[in-house]
């Protein structure tokens, strides 16, 4: 493996839930990173973020490692779960719900609940 | 030949799709990262083809962008709603 796939490796593994995204999760710099982010924002999930902005080798890095041409890219314990199209359905039909549960991962139902009933 | 003809093409060989509506979506994204003028930038894509019945979503997904080939190198954004 390359120097970038082990590193981005170490990232997926260390991490429970990380988010590849352009920007931060404090100043994202794409809607679609937005978007995903705020949504794990608002749903009160603790995750880390990974600016692929940062260096043009993680920039091209993520999208060999995950075999995926678009950032953002949301890996949940070791998992490649989606981008921006899949994690946006998932969560618009509680599917993101099930999974967090069913992996023990901590997030606020209610605000689940508000994002489905904004966009309902 | 536009990007839209293009990505119908490609589509409609790869999975003879029952549903497939490609939509130039770039003129909603002006002023954001990746618009240029003369759109072409960001599309949205409806596809339903029963070859993604059995797949998984990262699976269907993928099997698109495979069709896309180049495409998906020199478009901006690609939002994807793909179905069995």
């Amino acid at each position: 493996m390359s120097d970038i796939a082990n590193d981005i490796q170490d990232l997926v593994d260390n991490n429970t839930v990380v988010l590849f995204m352009k920007g931060t999760k404090e100043m994202p710099q794409c809607g679609f990173s937005s978007r995903v982010a705020g949504v794990l924002n608002f749903m009160g999930v603790d995750y880390a973020d990974v600016n692929v902005l940062a260096s043009d080798e993680m920039r091209q890095g993520i999208k060999d490692f995950t075999d995926w041409p678009t950032v953002p890219q949301l890996y949940v314990k070791g998992e490649f779960l989606g981008g921006c199209d899949i994690v946006t359905e998932m969560v618009l039909n509680a599917e993101l719900d099930t999974y967090f549960t069913d992996n023990g991962i901590g997030f606020d139902k209610d605000a689940a609940d508000k994002i489905r009933e904004a966009n309902a | 030949m536009a990007v839209a003809d293009e990505i119908r093409e490609k589509l409609q060989a790869a999975f003879d799709p029952t549903v497939l509506e490609v939509v130039d979506d770039s003129e909603s994204h002006r002023g954001h990262a990746g618009f240029q003028e003369g759109g072409e930038s960001h599309f949205n894509v409806r596809i339903v083809a029963e070859v993604f019945g059995p797949m998984t979503r990262v699976a269907r997904h993928r099997a698109v962008h495979k069709a896309l080939g180049d495409i998906t190198g020199r478009i901006h954004a690609l939002a994807l709603d793909v179905s069995g």
